[in-house]
């Protein structure tokens, strides 16, 4: 579902989708009418003459407010949230598990993510969620591993477990508390950390930029780039950001 | 979609050496999405292309009542995998093309025949979809066993998660610290120091 959800917003910046395409006109109007930051994955900037679609605009948020989009993750990201958690947690008595729930939760942020702006998702989820979540995975797993361990008994032997139960429970703890949050944690990061790009100037879309721009100095494109990277955040509409805040 | 699909399925009907219409249009459809994948020039097509052929592995995986891993593939391989790449296109340079299929390099296009036909040989000694004959499910010592004695040993209803974090519990922590390795891998790749 959440594949679906994601497919559909790309082809909605786009052209190519046909099936999306009032989705398209809409994004397209607001993000060339209002929104000077705008842009997304799409063909509506005319390209230029070496036949490049200009990427030094792209290396902002790729991020348009759509009418459409908002509403529709609104509705449709409580329920996939729940179902992730359900996958997680049910995931001894039905199909599922860690591994599928915790990519379900990191989907539920990719889409709120387009809807509501990268930035203002990035500041609604601090670092430390996303560290705390991937670390404490880890830690969870090798601690659930390492307790029959010093009880004497191997590694993950889960029967040695002070708790009742401790097969079901000890693996119900290494899929929920391990696996889950390890594979939440680190596909958001991975998204938040791909969506921010290069830390430095140094970085391949920088000097592509570089070559790209004849008639420009260093000198403006550092500052251009700067300039940009700054204005990512007080540059996210307001709304989407408080909107991104609540949730 | 896919409960759509499972009920549409003769469920109690033998499946070996059937192929219905529903399974047939799905393995059409995953092939077409495979061609085009690889022939589409335009990299933000061929994105969105392989996230179709994503979820129609997924659907198909569904029919095969594989649903662990159906719902593997539908989130991982046709959710993370595509709004990453297409992340990925948005930090990057986007050719615009005027052709809109690659030109097939003939030489790699023969040798992939070759291996193709070569595969398809090996069809008639495979055992049919289904059935109870195929040695990876008749095997006493391993399926049989694990289907038999799952619940006793750990109380858990869902065999695969069994073997998954139980019997095979040390290699799945392995599997847990190549996703976090992966966290810091991007991190390192990027020259950042955090994630938000």
């Amino acid at each position: 579902m959440s594949g679906t959800d994601a497919g559909g917003d790309a082809d909605a910046g786009s052209d190519t989708g046909a099936a999306a395409d009032t989705d398209a006109a809409e994004a397209g109007d607001t993000a060339g009418s209002e929104f000077a930051s705008g842009g997304g994955f799409g063909r509506d900037r005319p390209p230029r003459s070496d036949g490049r679609l200009d990427s030094e605009r792209r290396q902002g948020s790729p991020y348009t407010e759509s009418q459409v989009i908002m509403p529709t993750v609104k509705i449709v990201a409580p329920f996939a949230f729940t179902y992730g958690l359900f996958v997680t947690f049910h995931g001894a008595g039905s199909p599922g598990g860690g591994f599928q729930g915790g990519a379900i939760v990191a989907a539920v942020v990719f889409m709120i993510a387009f809807a509501f702006g990268i930035e203002a998702t990035r500041q609604w989820l601090a670092n430390t969620v996303v560290v705390a979540l991937a670390v404490g995975g880890a830690l969870v797993f090798a601690g659930i591993g390492l307790v029959p361990v010093a009880l004497g008994g191997a590694f993950l032997q889960y029967e040695l477990l002070p708790i009742p139960d401790p097969v079901k429970y000890g693996m119900e703890g290494v899929e929920i508390l391990g696996i889950g949050t390890i594979v939440a944690g680190v596909l958001i990061g991975l998204f938040l950390v791909l969506a921010k790009g290069f830390s430095d100037a140094g970085g391949f879309a920088d000097a592509d930029a570089f070559d790209d721009e004849v008639g420009e100095g260093p000198g403006t494109e550092e500052g251009d780039e700067s300039t940009d990277d700054g204005a990512t955040e007080p540059g996210t509409p307001g709304p989407a950001a408080t909107d991104g805040g609540e949730r | 979609m896919t409960g759509a699909l499972a009920s549409a399925a003769p469920l109690g009907a033998p499946v070996v050496a059937q192929v219905t219409a529903i399974e047939a249009s799905l393995f059409v459809f995953v092939v077409l999405t495979a061609l085009f994948t690889a022939l589409a020039r335009d990299v933000l097509a061929a994105v969105i292309i392989f996230g179709a052929y994503s979820l129609g592995m997924a659907a198909l995986y569904t029919f095969y009542r594989a649903p662990d891993v159906a719902m593997t593939e539908a989130a991982i391989s046709a959710g993370v995998t595509t709004v990453l790449l297409l992340l990925t296109l948005a930090k990057t340079t986007r050719l615009d093309h005027e052709a809109a299929f690659e030109s097939v390099n003939l030489p790699a296009a023969g040798a992939a025949g070759l291996l193709f036909a070569g595969l398809m040989l090996t069809m008639g000694d495979i055992p049919a979809v289904g059935s109870a004959d195929a040695p990876i499910w008749s095997n006493p010592d391993v399926t049989q066993w694990y289907i038999a004695e799952t619940y006793a040993e750990t109380h858990v209803e869902n065999t695969v998660m069994a073997v998954l974090a139980a019997f095979r519990g040390f290699d799945t922590f392995g599997e847990a610290v190549v996703v976090f390795a992966a966290g810091i891998a991007a991190l390192i790749v990027l020259h950042r120091e955090v994630f938000a």
